[in-house]
């Protein structure tokens, strides 16, 4: 059973270092949000054409699709 | 491929046949997370044993390299970033960077107060992202070992984390049925993904090659995508007989990859 002082002591440690991080955290230098989520839109439209899921994906180049093959044993 | 599963199998699979390569018998049955090292000769597996052992596939049968062992708690997610070096999240709160070649622990990164969910790498490995059951999502330097950014607004654990491909915001989703995209630099939310009929927690999720499409499996059964610039719910893959647990896109994006806990894998494109 920790003392009254050092139970207290922790406390302070605890909440000191939850400061300093906050401070951390808040010292970051943001960009504006008009002008991030305009790269977001703008990366999208520049990698549609290497997006298969998104263009779709023609049987013929399909690696997944069930190949029908004739085994000569 | 890789996956495991809690009979006690870790699989690796070739996805273009359907044939499986490999067979690990684990240890510990009680797997939650399983990672592929980017060189191939690697797995790693960990779940209920707070461990997290590392395999050689290319030996002549799997070896087992190396048993992590320092975490309190489950191991909740695995991944490498190279042959040497994984990074790994825990039930004890704590993500840790390991080394490998010693089996020791580098660096541990402690700030969540809540167990660690799933974790996901930054493409130049200089970062990574975390989701922990505090319902917070944070970004730490993997060098420094330190916090940098906190993202709040979910209200339940986060089960699923994910960069964007653009590297420049993270995708996270949530037992309070919702997904999140928030962006790193502006450091806060962007846009929310729910739906009123959605009544299920997210589990998992995978971006499509562009980043356009969220591929996120839910407790319903099924993978619901999203249009991660619009908003919307713009499909869903239906099939499974049970809760979706892990959802992958291989690097080609050629495919989504859905893993339920019905015992099977599905392919999708």
């Amino acid at each position: 059973m920790m003392s009254g002082r050092t139970c207290s002591s922790g406390h302070v440690v605890q909440a000191q270092k939850l400061v300093d991080q906050l401070r951390v955290e808040a010292g970051m230098e943001r960009i504006k949000i008009s002008l991030t989520a305009a790269d977001l839109v703008r990366f999208c439209q520049d990698h549609r054409r290497s997006d298969p899921l998104l263009t779709g994906i023609s049987a013929s180049s399909n690696p997944f699709k069930d190949k029908k093959t004739c085994r000569l044993l | 491929m890789v996956s495991a599963s809690q009979d006690g199998k870790l699989l690796i699979w070739d996805t273009f046949t359907g044939n499986k390569l490999v067979a690990v018998p684990l240890k510990s049955a009680w797997v939650m997370s399983v990672a592929f090292a980017p060189s191939g000769n690697l797995v790693a597996s960990g779940g209920l044993d707070n461990m997290c052992t590392v395999y050689n596939i290319k030996a002549a049968s799997p070896k087992t390299l190396r048993e992590l062992d320092a975490h309190t708690g489950y191991l909740s997610c695995c991944r490498f970033l190279s042959d040497s070096e994984i990074l790994t999240a825990s039930g004890d709160t704590t993500c840790c960077l390991w080394d490998l070649e010693t089996g020791k622990q580098k660096i541990i990164f402690t700030n969540h107060i809540g167990d660690c969910m799933s974790l996901a790498l930054s493409g130049d490995m200089n970062t990574f992202i975390s989701g922990a059951c505090d319902s917070l999502a944070k970004l730490w330097d993997l060098r420094e070992g330190t916090c940098k950014q906190t993202f709040s607004g979910h209200t339940s654990d986060i089960n699923a984390i994910s960069f964007f491909p653009s590297g420049n915001a993270v995708i996270t989703g949530s037992d309070d049925c919702s997904c999140k995209m928030y962006d790193l630099r502006s450091d806060q939310e962007v846009i929310g993904y729910q739906d009123t009929s959605l009544n299920a927690g997210v589990t998992s999720l995978a971006l499509s090659n562009s980043g356009r499409l969220i591929f996120a499996g839910y407790d319903d059964f099924n993978c619901h995508i999203w249009d991660s610039l619009k908003g919307e719910k713009v499909g869903v893959l239906s099939g499974h007989d049970n809760r979706v647990s892990c959802t992958g896109v291989p690097e080609d994006g050629m495919g989504v990859c859905t893993g339920s806990w019905d015992s099977f894998l599905k392919l999708w494109n």
